[in-house]
């Protein structure tokens, strides 16, 4: 990694106990916030129309939220772990754009109806992406930190242009921003269901940790340690895709979120997955609990899109995280 | 070196010529007030459009059209195209549009200048999404522009079909199309307010809700036929504004109108019914009362300025608040 390892913080209890007391109270609140009216005093008269509100936008909204923030953050700190590289995360890899291609083939080719083919379908793609992308990376001479995650984001590019020149062809272009735009607005009680399998895809993660960790150092030092290197960095690979697939299946592009979050916690907590695996979920919740809360009261009744929230506030940290990243690299 | 310069020069006297002789012509035009009131049978006749006047010697035969409104309109009057836009998912009576008898000249977004160029029109028509390809392709031939400003629908409208009907000489039955339209709008902006009923209007994409208020591209609803709108201060933007099924249900309008862009545009993307059938949607009086309407994506989406559009979508509202 290009931080020194050597900075063994411990993780204690209070750090998690911090970010639960802080996500919990900000979770709750967010499902008093939105286009209809609904206070916790709705509630407690059982009001059957603020119960039908929140069991049938709120709550499902609020579980959308935090499992693409727990997710996608997590995916993030796994994707920086097998590339080495503290700036590649499925959005400067290649994965996110590769999922999106997925989508768009799945919709236009094999007209899918069902979730599920999408889902597959993206994933695959977003697999093949990434691969695409390590292929490259191991063609690069000059891997330079900041280096890597331009070309990831060039291969990117490369790949949205594709999409788009098909989305074009297709007459499509303003539907593949509808499908695609990270969008919370939708989510209603049998909509988001679909992530339910991020969250299982982060709890492997978390018992993969340790390997995980390992990869990260390098792989003779990882063989050494009697490590399947190329198994770990592939199952990893998998484990992100599925989570990119997933979340932009359902909720579209939330764009910076596994660069941004990760980086953050791993700056002040060091870089053993295992220990700031749980805090990095939380703290990915967290941010997309915040840009979401932010985008639905900045026009009140009416929406912004999270992605662009997200865009705003995750391009701006970014630009920081490079900036300190050259400075200590002097 | 001297040769662009030379064309480059001639060029510019021809333009300068033209403007000239276009400001006497309209100077003459602008006695009447009314721009088409010319017969048909003698004389130039010239018409004002979005973008300045254009005059016409002789009525145009070979036309190339841009604007599916337009080109709605044409078919209305029974005036024969020669070029359309590449076309899809047209209703049975324009379907021979997209047949091979009429020259393809590019998308609605984007002219495919040599073929206009190979057809030598006598006339081409934009509007709306074609309209940013008029200085380009006025080059070509006469162009007029017939984007309808959505601001003052109807008033805008009226100048834009009575401008068609001037240059092909259907004066005639454009007014008596048009006036029975003004009639028919009357009576039913007339019986609303009784009605008291609060419309909302929405427009979904791959699952994605927008509302569109009074002054927006489905302002006519409110501005014209006076439903009242269920929600306050919803934007003009073309998009419309982003909601949520949450929206929908605290607005809770009587009547809420669908417009279903993926059908509109042939996808086979989530259907607007798929989306709007959930928990929230379904306890609106709207839904309560069986008042979801599906409007007509063709005539609402792709060709909201067409004479004959615009009357089959008063006549959607009309039977939407008996």
């Amino acid at each position: 990694m290009s931080r020194s390892t050597g900075r063994r913080r411990e993780v204690r209890g209070r750090h998690l106990a911090l970010a639960v007391l802080l996500l919990v109270p900000a979770a709750l609140a967010s499902l008093f916030v939105g286009a209809g009216e609904l206070s916790p005093l709705d509630l407690l008269r059982a009001d059957s129309g603020a119960a039908l509100l929140l069991l049938e936008s709120r709550l499902p909204r609020l579980l959308a939220i935090l499992l693409a923030g727990t997710a996608m953050s997590v995916a993030g700190l796994v994707m920086m772990h097998i590339t080495r590289n503290r700036f590649v995360s499925p959005s400067t890899a290649g994965t996110t754009e590769s999922a999106v291609l997925g989508v768009f083939v799945a919709t236009v080719f094999l007209g899918a109806e069902s979730v599920m083919v999408k889902m597959v379908v993206a994933l695959l793609f977003a697999l093949l992406g990434t691969l695409f992308f390590l292929w490259v990376l191991r063609k690069l001479t000059f891997a330079d930190v900041v280096v890597v995650p331009l070309v990831g984001i060039m291969l990117g590019g490369v790949i949205t242009a594709v999409t788009t020149f098909f989305a074009y062809r297709a007459d499509l272009l303003q539907s593949l921003s509808a499908w695609t735009n990270g969008d919370f607005s939708s989510v209603l009680r049998g909509r988001y269901e679909l992530l339910w399998l991020t969250a299982a895809v982060t709890v492997g993660c978390y018992f993969y940790a340790n390997r995980f960790t390992v990869a990260g150092v390098g792989r003779d030092f990882a063989v050494n340690l009697g490590v399947h290197y190329d198994r770990v960095v592939n199952l990893g690979l998998l484990l992100v895709s599925a989570t990119t697939a997933a979340v932009v299946v359902t909720v579209g592009n939330i764009p910076f979120l596994g660069l941004v979050v990760p980086n953050l916690v791993t700056l002040v907590l060091g870089d053993n997955l295992r220990r700031v695996l749980p805090v990095t979920a939380l703290a990915g919740a967290a941010f997309v609990l915040a840009c979401d809360v932010v985008g639905r009261v900045v026009r009140h009744p009416h929406e912004i899109p999270v992605e662009t929230v997200a865009g705003v506030v995750g391009s701006v940290v970014f630009l920081l995280l490079v900036l300190r990243v050259r400075r200590v690299a002097g | 070196m001297a040769a662009p310069n030379h064309r480059a020069t001639g060029r510019g006297l021809t333009a300068a010529l033209a403007a000239l002789a276009l400001l006497v012509l309209s100077a003459c035009g602008s006695g009447s007030d009314a721009a088409p009131a010319a017969p048909a049978s003698s004389g130039p006749v010239t018409v004002t459009h979005a973008q300045g006047t254009a005059t016409f010697q002789a009525t145009p035969a070979k036309v190339v059209v841009f604007d599916i409104g337009a080109l709605v309109t044409l078919d209305d009057l029974g005036v024969p195209v020669v070029g359309v836009p590449k076309l899809e998912g047209l209703p049975e009576r324009l379907a021979k549009y997209a047949g091979e008898r009429y020259t393809k000249v590019g998308t609605l977004f984007e002219p495919d200048y040599e073929k206009v160029n190979e057809l030598a029109p006598d006339l081409i028509i934009v509007g709306g999404r074609s309209a940013p390809a008029y200085a380009e392709l006025s080059k070509i031939a006469t162009t007029i522009d017939l984007t309808v400003d959505n601001a003052k629908f109807l008033t805008s409208l009226r100048e834009r079909v009575e401008a068609v009907g001037a240059v092909f000489g259907k004066q005639d039955e454009v007014r008596r199309r048009l006036d029975a339209l003004s009639a028919r709008i009357t009576e039913i902006a007339g019986r609303t307010p009784a009605g008291g009923k609060r419309g909302l209007i929405v427009l979904t994409t791959g699952g994605k809700i927008s509302a569109y208020g009074p002054g927006s591209r489905f302002g006519l609803i409110h501005d014209a036929l006076g439903v009242q709108p269920a929600a306050e201060g919803l934007g003009t933007d073309i998009h419309g504004n982003a909601v949520s099924a949450e929206f929908i249900a605290q607005t809770n309008p009587d009547v809420l109108y669908v417009v279903d862009r993926d059908s509109a545009i042939g996808d086979n993307g989530q259907a607007a019914r798929r989306v709007l059938d959930n928990a929230l949607v379904n306890g609106t009086n709207a839904a309560r009362n069986n008042r979801v309407v599906y409007l007509e994506p063709f005539a609402w989406y792709v060709a909201p300025t067409g004479l004959s559009s615009v009357e089959s979508m008063v006549a959607a509202i009309g039977d939407s608040l008996s």
